[in-house]
């Protein structure tokens, strides 16, 4: 065998190594799911159960409201996710493709939101939900986390890409700006549409400080925040391990599924993300 | 004239739809926390009593706020080196045309789109220092069990392999894509001159690279900065403190027990440290990164 042939076979073992135990808690939690709690105590830990108790994981549904969380998750994820289109876009366009005296300034206050991060105003943010009446509210979640200078950056530069032209010969025609920004530039940039909308909504399904902060209401929990009242009650201090587990393994299986039929388009983020950061 | 204020007027009314929302909620809230930094409001009381600099010589003094500030310094180094190092690592044995390279790419970037609370949750789990699989594995190795997330030694530890397991892939493909540009010519050139291997990743890889590096730095710092969902499931900012970074402390002392002067106050060290690091990072990158 010869060095090169060595050297790639050396590296798939490293790289499927390292792959497997990088996924293997996925598999632990959903494996353990499945174990009686006198199983789940067992020392040393089986990795196969003795028998698959399919039952934990309808127990664990049953339990506490997740299929409300998960409607509350998705909910309030896809307003974010819409709302977020239409301003960051508009911003996006009045960056790029307008001409007027606070550009510059703009421009520099969003770098700078860009570097101060969101959970050190938390306390004042809640302050101020509260005295717009807006706490305990979908409305307030929705609208604190409707605008993001991430994407704005993302969009401003995707706006870039096109062409001026495009827009003075719209002009032309005599189609209004906002007409513009919509029928001729927006249908233009959809993969970087595709992008924002799936990062944001990962991020907001999954969001649980901010959400935490300022839901009391069981009943408008969001996934995050009901699974970790769920590990709580149900037994953080050594009850129901197996329920957690399957729990925590249904809670995760739908971002899993989006990942695997949409990862092109998160990598892609990557590359649109590190070329946001070069401008 | 008409025509020009018509052409301002217009620009500013398309970016009110996120501007208002950033005003209120975030330039807004900015501002208030400074002036709340030097009250000592507890939430309750109708009137807001001003007591200058009170709230930060009391966290200048106070020991709990150093020992914060310790966590959250190497929270932040241990969590972004590694993450650089072993994202560039995987990244560099991806590269040279493996096949499946595909499916290793989405098993190892997995975790970072699943919700830290769950994960962190099965984490716990295999923290567990009787039955749990982390310390079944340190006894295959034939080393005494840890009381991982009860021992004040290794509470950090524990929660920052986690953070490193989420983030890991994520760094990797950023590198991914990063190597996938680099001129192949200047790398062959380089290999026809009787370059080694390390010498061409010292001297060609590493310098092309390092915008990466330096955006991955700054993006990982900041997330550091932010940590919040792991420590809050795994840990709480316990055992005795060893896991509660700075914006954790200042949770507690704004939602647990109320000191909102005080909370304020740690807020704005953490929004000057972010100022600062971004201006040294602003410096840095002039000199260092080569586009």
């Amino acid at each position: 065998m010869n060095m090169t042939a060595l050297s790639k076979v050396i590296r798939y073992l490293l790289l499927g190594m390292i792959s497997l135990t990088v996924a293997f808690p996925f598999y632990w939690m959903a494996i353990s799911g499945f174990k009686t709690n006198d199983e789940i105590w067992q020392f040393p830990p089986t990795f196969w159960p003795e028998a698959f108790r399919w039952s934990n994981y309808m127990d664990a549904w049953n339990s506490a409201p997740f299929a409300r969380y998960m409607l509350n998750s998705t909910f309030v994820a896809a307003a974010i996710c819409l709302l977020q289109i239409v301003n960051s876009s508009m911003m996006a366009y009045a960056l790029t493709h307008m001409r007027f005296r606070m550009k510059g300034i703009l421009t520099g206050l969003i770098l700078v939101g860009y570097m101060i991060p969101s959970t050190a105003v938390y306390l004042p943010g809640y302050l101020v939900l509260s005295e717009l009446k807006l706490l305990d509210s979908y409305t307030g979640l929705i609208v604190t986390n409707c605008v993001s200078v991430f994407s704005i950056f993302l969009i401003r530069q995707a706006f870039l890409q096109v062409s001026h032209e495009l827009v003075e010969a719209g002009q032309l025609d005599g189609a209004s700006h906002f007409r513009i920004l919509w029928t001729i530039i927006a249908p233009l940039v959809r993969s970087t549409f595709a992008v924002m909308v799936l990062i944001t909504f990962i991020d907001q399904y999954n969001n649980y400080f901010w959400p935490m902060l300022i839901t009391k209401d069981p009943n408008l929990q969001l996934v995050s925040a009901g699974l970790r009242s769920f590990f709580v009650e149900g037994g953080a201090y050594g009850l129901a391990w197996p329920q957690i587990m399957a729990a925590s393994a249904f809670t995760i299986a739908p971002l899993l599924v989006i990942f695997m039929f949409t990862q092109k388009t998160i990598m892609q983020s990557v590359n649109m993300t590190a070329g946001v950061n070069k401008n | 004239m008409r025509v020009r204020l018509w052409r301002e007027t217009e620009a500013i009314l398309f970016t009110l739809p996120a501007l208002i929302p950033l005003l209120v909620f975030w330039l807004g809230p900015l501002g208030y926390i400074v002036y709340l930094s030097f009250t000592d409001w507890d939430f309750m009381s109708p009137e807001k009593r001003f007591v200058g600099l009170e709230n930060y010589t009391y966290l200048l003094t106070n020991s709990e706020f150093y020992q914060s500030l310790k966590v959250t310094l190497l929270f932040g180094l241990g969590s972004v080196i590694p993450t650089i190092v072993g994202g560039l690592a995987l990244a560099l044995l991806m590269n040279r045309n493996i096949k499946s390279s595909g499916l290793f790419r989405t098993l190892l970037f997995s975790p970072w789109v699943t919700p830290t609370v769950a994960v962190s949750i099965a984490w716990s789990w295999i923290f567990e220092p009787r039955v749990g699989l982390a310390n079944l594995l340190l006894g295959w190795l034939g080393i005494s069990p840890i009381g991982w997330l009860q021992d004040p030694n290794w509470a950090l530890v524990a929660v920052l392999i986690v953070t490193l397991w989420k983030s890991i892939g994520w760094s990797m493909v950023f590198y991914l894509v990063a190597l996938r540009n680099l001129p192949s010519d200047l790398l062959e050139a380089a290999s026809i001159d009787g370059a080694g291997s390390w010498d061409k990743f010292r001297s060609i890889t590493l310098p092309l690279i390092s915008p990466t590096t330096f955006f991955l730095s700054i993006i990982l710092t900041i997330q550091s900065l932010q940590a919040y969902d792991q420590i809050n499931v795994m840990t709480q900012g316990g055992p005795a403190g060893a896991t509660r970074t700075l914006l954790y402390m200042y949770y507690q002392s704004a939602f647990e027990s109320f000191n909102v002067g005080e909370a304020s106050g740690i807020a704005v060290v953490i929004i000057l440290i972010c100022v600062l690091l971004s201006g040294i990072s602003f410096l840095l990158g002039r000199r260092l990164v080569h586009y």
